[in-house]
């Protein structure tokens, strides 16, 4: 078996390889992209740093549209039914200069992307120029037609944040029964179809039952992805308590080992995995990391808004304007970027803070300061609780106490 | 002396459709670092090996 690399790109480090099967990104060393006959870099003149972002994200995340009928009461993008969308030119020559630059993937999404009418062009226009299309999905319109048409994408998955009635619990209407529908289509056509589940506290009590389907329709992945109180989801009060933030990630392991399926955590739950102190160095090497914004990630708004993420601004460019998203990567995202270099307590003082990031961005901004390290996280709450507050009701210098902000 | 071979330093498996970005895929952090060290000697050698015409 030789793994056969498909794309490669350079970096300070060395580079980073595409390879098919099995489908991963391999971040190697100087030393090993000459052995695999890549040209020499300019990058690689001088000594590489440590906290440097990458040259390009690996990973977009293109929010097509904030157009969706399903009207969920916990929409991060507040989508309606009505709401703006990139047109195919436009996505269309976001997707020619993301693959210039040497982006991988990009995450198709929404609003409900299936809405689009351009939907498949689009994808198709990024295996044209190189990037592999994924996609998330409600499924709720998805049609034997359209999951035959699916083909296109890479990894496919269906947003199910519980089953039966949890499923109208979370997400305020009834779907259940329409989104296992889709992934039976999607899954009769394609191996890697899999799960998003938003783990909210309500929702936590049923990832069991969202497992067992995983299981059982022989579907390639669950991700778990952490509730955010952003877009309409800053209506409703769904956060995690501490008692579930310290259990997620022993509750991942359990469904992993118990159903036999693969287990996935968003970015924004590192914290609450490192507060586990798991190897540091395995973790490096799987990529497991905190906030990526502006690094290994980038979003792509409806509107044209070039982000850090999907959840977290401000805007950085429009990149709807050719060269913008090209010339506003190498210095743009300091509110992400500079995290590490500016860390408050706690995450001054913890081992994993180049690992971790700080947490997640969106969440502590929309708790009223995107800089401080994120208020979910197990170590920042043992930390608060320990620290003294003075008369005015004021924690030392570094410190955070927050109150979310309700939009 | 023999010059030192290149190495992987990191690898992630799969695609993410996800608005935000893969964090943590909990089915390969349940092995430890002494296992990736070896995976990424495996990798290593396969990502050199020579195509077979």
């Amino acid at each position: 078996m030789k793994l056969e690399v498909v794309r490669a790109r350079a970096e300070r480090f060395g580079g980073i390889v595409e390879v098919a099967r099995p489908r991963a990104l391999l971040h190697v060393d100087r030393q090993m992209m000459r052995e695999l006959g890549q040209p020499e870099s300019p990058l690689w003149d001088s000594p590489a740093e440590p906290d440097a972002p990458l040259v390009a994200p690996t990973e977009v995340h293109v929010v097509l549209s904030r157009r969706c009928s399903a009207g969920c009461r916990g929409c991060y993008v507040d989508a309606t039914p009505h709401g703006a969308a990139l047109s195919l030119e436009e996505a269309c020559r976001i997707l020619d200069e993301l693959a210039a630059m040497g982006v991988f993937h990009v995450a198709l999404g929404g609003g409900e992307a299936l809405e689009l009418d351009h939907l498949f062009e689009v994808a198709a226009h990024a295996r044209k120029v190189g990037i592999t299309p994924n996609l998330t999905t409600s499924g709720l319109g998805l049609t034997q037609d359209l999951a035959e048409r699916s083909r296109v994408f890479g990894q496919i998955n269906v947003s199910v944040d519980g089953v039966g009635e949890a499923y109208r619990r979370a997400r305020g209407f009834d779907g259940f029964s329409r989104a296992e529908r889709a992934l039976r289509f999607l899954r009769a056509v394609k191996k890697e179809v899999g799960v998003n589940c938003v783990v909210s506290r309500t929702s936590f009590d049923g990832l069991s039952d969202v497992a067992r389907l995983v299981r059982r329709l022989r579907l390639n992945e669950l991700e778990l992805l952490r509730f955010k109180p952003v877009g309409r989801g800053a209506r409703v009060d769904e956060e995690l308590t501490p008692d579930q933030a310290r259990r997620i990630y022993p509750l991942a392991r359990r469904l992993m080992l118990r159903h036999r399926i693969r287990v996935k955590l968003d970015c924004s739950f590192a914290p609450m995995v490192f507060w586990h102190r798991p190897s540091a160095r395995a973790a490096a090497f799987w990529g497991v990391q905190g906030c990526v914004a502006g690094d290994v990630l980038a979003a792509v708004a409806p509107e044209g808004h070039l982000m850090g993420c999907s959840f977290a601004g401000p805007p950085e460019a429009d990149a709807r304007v050719p060269g913008a998203v090209r010339a506003a990567w190498p210095e743009g995202f300091s509110s992400f970027r500079g995290f590490i270099r500016s860390a408050p307590e706690p995450c001054a003082s913890c081992e994993y803070l180049r690992l971790c990031r700080g947490g997640c961005r969106a969440v502590a901004g929309a708790h009223g300061e995107p800089s401080a390290p994120d208020p979910g996280c197990p170590r920042v709450q043992e930390w608060k609780a320990r620290s003294p507050v003075d008369g005015e009701g004021r924690r030392p210098a570094g410190s955070f106490a927050l109150p979310v902000v309700r939009g | 002396m023999p010059s030192r071979k290149g190495r992987v330093l990191r690898a992630t498996f799969g695609c993410n459709p996800n608005s935000s970005s893969l964090g943590v895929d909990v089915t390969f952090l349940l092995f430890g670092a002494t296992f990736a060290g070896a995976l990424a000697l495996l990798l290593g050698a396969l990502l050199r090996r020579p195509r077979v015409p």
